[in-house]
């Protein structure tokens, strides 16, 4: 007896030391001693995320996670402010030649890599090219009609265009990261290039270090020309993953990370509201839920059929239940984050069941069964399943058009299956939600033309009419006109009921107010708290 | 016995085969299109062309089937869609977390499960076997997340006994970052043991029952051999058998439960790299990391089958 328990415990230990040594080589190997990193007053500020950085490449296609870091490291020509408007970042402004063919930017001169070179616009020409000539991500349709790109001077870089585009430099200059070429050019093929170490970049904060699947450390860029007087406040920049948001929740609770990366789920709001620890900083969506119309089904293709379910949708009660009162409604298809361009002579159609059914009935849809339901108004509804609020309105809309006599069937399916769908056309309709519209042109172009350039024209709309003002507008230069063009296509789309609108979701990031102070957010969960510019301003709670 | 080992090897080949060939084919029969995982749905059909071919998509199945198989026996598992890097280093990377954490489950497992279950017998109908066997049978029906979310407000967050999430903390050195490491290993090796703990008690329950009922027990019993040493040398020897074949079965379980561990403890193993990789449809790390647990399942089988003949001449024939 003695002897087998002594056997067990050789047993134990043996197994606990080889335990041990397996992961001994991992155990905070590499890293700088912790006392000598931070220098006095010096404030590392720690972001939940969900998911590791898949993807260290800018130029490629990035998810949204991956932009959190990305977007802070590599500087853009224009950001986007607190209000939706594209501002000066690397470019100091734009303008336009030859009757908006050329675009030229114009540089700030105080932008250096972290390495010590600066940043020029030879690095501008070189991002572009090389996204172009790889077909990069979603940046190579923005610059689609350029033809030529000129080195002007270091500071001064034109783009020739094939025709003029209204949005161009917004979309260029928005979306494209600028890499160092002296980097860049020398990775070999860049649809190859992981660039997952010895990070070279002109942002306001650059990756330094991480261990995948648990951090990633961002160090202060003390070039960032808009930090504040003396640098900024927040030295250190942790991303730390956690794949459970409620987890997530609890690590913010105790206070093991200062900021969630991720929106805080509008049902777990409530929760947070009693710490006084913690505060909760609103952004606005820069996309909307939605519930578009495939026109090339028989039925669909009838506007009166589109305006009756249009009348079964009750957004007040939608916003004031499912998103507890954070979103905003919307009439037609430009979100009113846009301000001017969101045409403010819309009527919402009524939310008005029995009307809707009066609708169909007068023309000519009839209950020949007797089961309730108007005989050939029944449509299949796909969404995603991976998206809670919108399972939730899919089952309040069914609900409300059965009183109509519509029969909803819901196909609330798994997200990469729904995308492949409505990627192929495959529904009757479309519920889900934009995610990032940058500006409105952009949105029509791509939602509404019939040669459907971006493959996001998830009505399959062909109709001239439509083409034709949607041409119209993107050549138009003149901003009056140009806000005009556009406030005439949201009626007509709106009139037509292609979609039905449902809200502009509000993101909740919740923060821990009593140690970080000063964010500069900016709209959608893109970009959120988390720019660099963002991060940069922040300083620490008195 | 030549021939037995070498009809188990040639079976453990055949698994992998086909565990290779199934995932291979389940993904690509997903309705899904990784090319299509973009911020904005804004790409122009010649970009998605032009992705599907840099990830050999557009080759016809068969044809990526047949490099795919190639790529494997020359021991290469790709290169991920998503990050750009080999499928063998980002597995790496990531396995010595799951070894731990899977690893002392697992021996934790037996270390409790073992004597649990023998105990259990010893006593048979007295309160300690009412515990063992209500345990046992609710542990299995135990969900992994709700029990770790419920640890986590509990222990973590309301007693702040243990950190929420993570591996270790990345300030420590030396022997304050072994401690930090059984710290923060402590909540998910527990949401795991619990959930693995009841096969085990209760089949060694049941062996042990019916091995302490044979004759040569009694006749042991008789000899005036001490309890102690009838019980844990004489029986358990026997009884112990059966509780092999299990471990080699509660390994895919085990490997199930870690990806969901993993994920709600933020732990940065081959579980939560496999449901990150689901959400990204990244192909090749899914299959790289189905192939190596396919790999380990079936080995460490054949390994207790091994083990088994060793202490079993019978099974040898």
């Amino acid at each position: 007896m003695k002897q087998s328990h002594a056997r067990l415990r050789v047993g134990a230990a043996l197994a606990a030391a080889a335990a041990l040594l397996l992961s001994s080589c991992a155990l905070n190997e590499g890293e700088s001693d912790p006392a000598g990193t931070a220098a006095e007053g010096d404030l590392t500020l720690r972001i939940g995320t969900t998911t590791d950085v898949a993807n260290f490449n800018p130029l490629q296609s990035l998810s949204k996670t991956d932009s959190w870091i990305l977007n802070a490291m590599y500087p853009h020509l224009l950001r986007l402010d607190e209000n939706a408007e594209k501002v000066p970042e690397l470019a100091s402004g734009y303008e336009t030649e030859n009757d908006g063919s050329t675009v030229v930017f114009t540089l700030r001169d105080d932008f250096v890599w972290s390495d010590g070179e600066p940043v020029t616009a030879d690095d501008v020409a070189f991002s572009a090219q090389a996204i172009m000539d790889n077909q990069l991500g979603n940046v190579a349709a923005k610059l689609t009609w350029v033809e030529n790109i000129e080195v002007r001077d270091d500071v001064t870089v034109a783009f020739d265009l094939s025709q003029p585009y209204a949005p161009f430099a917004e979309g260029v200059g928005f979306w494209m990261s600028i890499v160092p070429e002296h980097v860049f050019s020398e990775a070999g093929d860049l649809t190859a290039f992981a660039n997952d170490s010895d990070w070279v970049g002109a942002g306001a904060y650059i990756l330094e270090s991480m261990e995948r699947g648990q951090r990633y450390t961002m160090r202060a860029n003390e070039n960032y020309p808009y930090a504040p007087e003396g640098g900024a406040a927040v030295q250190t920049v942790e991303y730390v993953v956690y794949p459970d948001i409620n987890t997530m929740l609890l690590a913010l609770k105790n206070g093991d990370i200062d900021l969630m990366g991720n929106p805080v789920p509008s049902s777990a709001l409530g929760g947070l509201e009693s710490d006084p620890n913690i505060s909760v900083q609103s952004v606005d969506s820069l996309g909307f839920a939605h519930l578009t119309y495939n026109v090339t089904d028989e039925t669909l293709a009838r506007v009166e059929v589109r305006q009756a379910l249009s009348m079964v949708v009750d957004t007040e009660s939608i916003i004031a239940t499912v998103l507890q009162g954070n979103g905003q409604p919307m009439v037609g298809p430009i979100s009113p984050v846009f301000g001017e361009f969101d045409n403010p002579d819309l009527e919402p159609y009524p939310f008005d069941p029995a009307a809707a059914r009066e609708l169909l009935e007068d023309n000519g849809f009839t209950d020949g069964d007797g089961d309730g339901f108007l005989d050939g108004a029944q449509f299949e509804m796909i969404c995603d399943q991976s998206n809670a609020n919108l399972t939730r309105v899919a089952e309040v809309v069914r609900d409300d058009a059965a009183e109509a006599g519509i029969k909803l069937d819901l196909a609330c399916i798994e997200r990469n299956t729904f995308l492949a769908r409505t990627k192929d056309g495959d529904y009757q309709i479309d519920l889900s939600q934009w995610g990032v519209f940058d500006n409105p042109m952009d949105q029509l172009r791509s939602t509404y033309l019939s040669s459907n350039p971006g493959g996001i024209n998830y009505n399959l709309v062909q109709d001239p009419e439509l083409d034709a003002l949607v041409n119209e507008a993107a050549t138009t230069l003149d901003q009056e006109q140009f806000v005009e063009r556009i406030q005439g296509i949201d009626a007509y789309v709106h009139e037509q009921a292609l979609l039905t609108p449902l809200y502009v979701e509000q993101f909740s990031f919740a923060y821990r107010s009593d140690r970080f102070t000063g964010f500069q957010p900016s709209p959608s969960d893109l970009l959120g708290m988390v720019t660099g510019y963002s991060l940069s301003q922040v300083t620490a709670a008195e | 016995m030549l021939s037995y080992i070498a009809k188990k090897v040639f079976r453990a080949v055949l698994t992998i085969w086909i565990a290779v060939t199934v995932t291979f084919f389940l993904l690509r029969l997903l309705p899904a299109d990784p090319t299509l995982l973009v911020i904005e749905g804004d790409m122009t059909p010649e970009m998605q062309e032009s992705l599907r071919a840099r990830f050999g998509l557009d080759k016809p199945l068969h044809i990526q089937y047949g490099l795919y198989l190639a790529q494997l026996v020359s021991g290469d598992l790709g290169v991920s869609f998503r990050q750009l890097a080999p499928v063998a280093d980002i597995i790496l990377a990531r396995l010595p977390w799951t070894l731990l954490l899977a690893g002392s489950a697992f021996l934790v497992t037996l270390l409790v499960g073992i004597p649990l279950g023998v105990h259990a017998a010893v006593k048979r109908g007295k309160a300690v076997d009412k515990v063992v066997q209500f345990f046992g049978t609710t542990s299995n029906a135990i969900f992994v997340p709700s029990m770790a979310i419920l640890l986590l407000v509990v222990l973590g967050a309301n007693l702040a006994l243990f950190p929420i999430g993570g591996s270790i903390d990345p300030d420590t050195r030396g022997v304050a970052a072994y401690l930090s490491l059984f710290h923060h290993l402590a909540l998910p090796l527990f949401s795991l043991v619990l959930v693995q703990i009841g096969p085990y008690a209760l089949t060694l329950r049941t062996n042990m029952l019916e091995v302490l009922g044979e004759d040569y027990i009694k006749s042991a019993r008789a000899r005036g051999l001490s309890q102690r040493r009838v019980v844990w040398r004489h029986a358990l020897r026997n009884a112990i058998l059966p509780a092999l074949t299990l471990m080699g079965l509660q390994l895919g379980t085990l490997v199930g439960g870690a990806v969901l561990t993993e994920t709600i403890f933020a732990y940065p193993g081959v579980g939560r790299l496999i449901y990150e990789s689901v959400q990204q449809l990244d192909y090749p790390v899914l299959q790289g990391a189905f192939v190596m647990l396919a790999f380990t399942v079936v080995v460490a089988n054949l390994l207790t089958d091994m083990i088994a003949m060793l202490l079993n001449p019978r099974i040898r024939t």
